[in-house]
């Protein structure tokens, strides 16, 4: 890894430089909600924000989009991908996004997705948690890859993790912004990171975990959440990692159409609904039960499904909390 | 190549196998391509038909002989439009999907074909596969239905009554619901045909476990009998294959859908399946 110092006055140089790149995205405030917008002007950027109410996911796996088009009886792909500059993910978002990369570009890769991840530029900027973050607990606060540079705040500019070839290049194009890291940003660096290790609110503990909710699998606590659950979906439509997709043609006219693809939701009912009406998992109960277990799954190549960003509580309509179902679940079992 | 993009397939044939189920008979419009297409037994494809939407459906005919055929049961709005094409109508077809049945590692041992309605179609595949090659010492088929009428490949099934024993292979066949006819193939083949499940037909018949290898398919409650019936046999977990259903909507491990399982094992029936031994189902929640 290489580091360097981005000094607080050539922040806005190098914020611009970025449109060389592509369109740049950035967190801003609109009403009490961050999101990921289009931003020319430097000052727009909401850099101490918590979370976006949609993850970085939108910008790879769209909520909805044509994939095929049906035209003269052949499919045409609609490839499209503009170039892109994604600017300040946090640490969870840059791994939920790995997550991600291990289904849609695993072969046969998605070429949709793995068109857009081609020409992205992902940089990615230190975070403070809130009451909902529980990333630290899953091992996802800090990045150590999947990101183009990443900025650490320091009290006079931004240390600067160089994380790959391309932001070798970005550094090299504008090198007379940056310059060596001191001792002193060393020890700012390290300051910063202890006391944001020790500003977490919530853990999840996560000795046995996977297999403690697998033994639980009776228990009355899911009934008691899947009661009180809307089945919104909106957990799924929030999560970095939730990537299930529906499928349908739709005619633009008599001889034209798409076959367009969507967010879907495993709380939705005819989620495992097969031909002929059998469904496997038929009521809210087993629907529930899946989304925890989904998330709580340990894969061996990229950890768990879930990142401890805090949107599925933050956005739950119902109040319920990831960490205290899981915690009950697991209590449940004594 | 786009891996959502199917390639167009013209329908040869289309014969009513029941009121309910019609079987295709498909032929790639690229030449090429129909010299390529291989799979093993126990594959599915997924079934394009542009303009309406994809349904995924398994290959009934084994890959000893082309063109390739697919059974398809009017259950939905797909399969509801695709029975109302002709001969000489294009559809798309992708694939072939998930890993099949192991046909190479049960060469010469003994095939305890096991279906259920339906699953008669993916082990139609693995039926005329063993019995073209030859590769394997006897093949059982143990096929139960609802009722005469519901009977799937019905002259196929009457012809191995009848001369099966010549190729290797011995039919039993349990029906539900009595019929005249039910009642005249009981009276032809008193040994083999008889009304009730398919367990019953097990009754009478012996094979050796340590060289026979048992695959199912059927409707979801008919595994837990099957397997209690191989296991009270003591076939070992390892030699019981199922080929499982579920919603199958991308077939390459992307949407989501099939997924199964719980935090500790979660499996892609599209990917890891369809084809699972008992081994699986012990070790993932919700499997069977």
């Amino acid at each position: 890894m290489r580091y360097i110092k981005l000094p607080s006055e050539n922040f806005g140089k190098f914020f611009k430089s970025l449109e060389a790149w592509g369109s740049v995205y950035a967190p801003v405030k609109r009403g009490g909600i961050y999101s990921f917008q289009e931003v020319h002007d430097p000052a727009e950027i909401a850099l101490d924000y918590n979370r976006t109410m949609l993850p970085p996911k939108k910008f790879f796996f769209r909520p909805k989009e044509a994939i095929l088009r049906l035209k003269n009886g052949h499919w045409e792909e609609n490839l499209e991908a503009e170039p892109t500059v994604l600017f300040g993910l946090h640490s969870c978002d840059i791994h939920g996004l790995k997550i991600l990369d291990r289904v849609y570009l695993d072969e046969p890769a998605d070429p949709y997705y793995k068109s857009r991840r081609e020409k992205t530029l992902v940089i990615g900027i230190s975070c403070m948690p809130d009451e909902y973050c529980f990333c630290k607990s899953l091992g996802t606060h800090f990045a150590m890859d999947g990101f183009d540079l990443f900025l650490h705040e320091l009290p006079d500019g931004w240390l600067v993790r160089i994380g790959s070839v391309r932001g070798h290049e970005i550094v090299w194009e504008n090198g007379e912004l940056f310059e060596e890291v001191t001792d002193e940003d060393l020890a700012n660096f390290k300051e910063f990171e202890e006391r944001r290790a020790n500003s977490f609110q919530k853990e999840l503990p996560q000795e046995g975990l996977a297999d403690m909710l697998d033994l639980a699998y009776n228990s009355p606590v899911w009934k008691k959440y899947a009661d009180i659950c809307l089945a919104c979906g909106n957990c799924n439509m929030v999560c970095p990692t939730c990537r299930c997709y529906e499928v349908c043609d739709r005619w633009v006219d008599a001889y034209s159409a798409v076959r367009e693809r969507r967010y879907d939701s495993c709380f939705m009912e005819n989620h495992g609904l097969v031909a002929g009406g059998h469904n496997f998992r038929p009521t809210r109960l087993d629907r529930f039960r899946h989304r925890y277990y989904c998330k709580s799954y340990f894969d061996p190549s990229s950890g768990y499904n879930c990142v401890g960003c805090g949107r599925c509580d933050e956005f739950c309509p119902a109040k319920i909390e990831h960490v205290k179902v899981l915690d009950e679940i697991r209590g449940s079992l004594e | 190549m786009n891996p959502y993009e199917s390639h167009p397939a013209r329908i040869l044939e289309v014969r009513d196998l029941t009121p309910r189920e019609k079987l295709f008979t498909l032929r790639f419009l690229d030449e090429d391509l129909n010299e390529r297409f291989t799979f093993r037994p126990g594959q599915f494809v997924i079934v394009d038909v542009p303009g309406f939407g994809e349904f995924p459906i398994s290959l009934c005919s084994p890959p000893t002989r082309s063109p390739i055929q697919l059974c398809i049961r009017k259950a939905g709005r797909m399969t509801k439009f695709i029975h109302k094409m002709k001969e000489g109508d294009v559809v798309g077809i992708r694939g072939p999907y998930g890993n099949g049945f192991p046909m190479e590692k049960m060469e010469g041992s003994n095939l305890v074909l096991v279906a259920g309605g339906l699953g008669m179609a993916p082990l139609r595949s693995v039926l005329w596969y063993a019995i073209d090659t030859g590769k394997y010492e006897h093949v059982w088929l143990f096929y139960g239905t609802k009722a005469y009428e519901d009977i799937l490949f019905r002259d196929e099934i009457i012809h191995l009554l009848k001369h099966g024993s010549a190729m290797g292979c011995t039919v039993k066949l349990a029906y539900e619901v009595e019929s005249p006819s039910c009642i005249y193939l009981e009276q032809g083949f008193s040994d083999r045909v008889c009304r009730g499940v398919v367990t019953d037909l097990f009754r009478g018949e012996e094979f050796d476990v340590n060289r026979a290898y048992a695959l199912i398919c059927g409707p979801p409650v008919m595994y837990r009998f099957v397997i209690r019936e191989l296991l009270d046999r003591k076939l070992s977990p390892g030699r019981i294959y199922m080929t499982l259903e579920r919603r199958m909507r991308c077939g390459v491990g992307k949407c989501g859908h099939c997924v199964v399982g719980t935090s500790v094992s979660m499996k892609y029936i599209c990917q890891d399946g369809p084809v699972f031994t008992y081994w699986d189902a012990l070790s993932t929640r919700g499997l069977i």
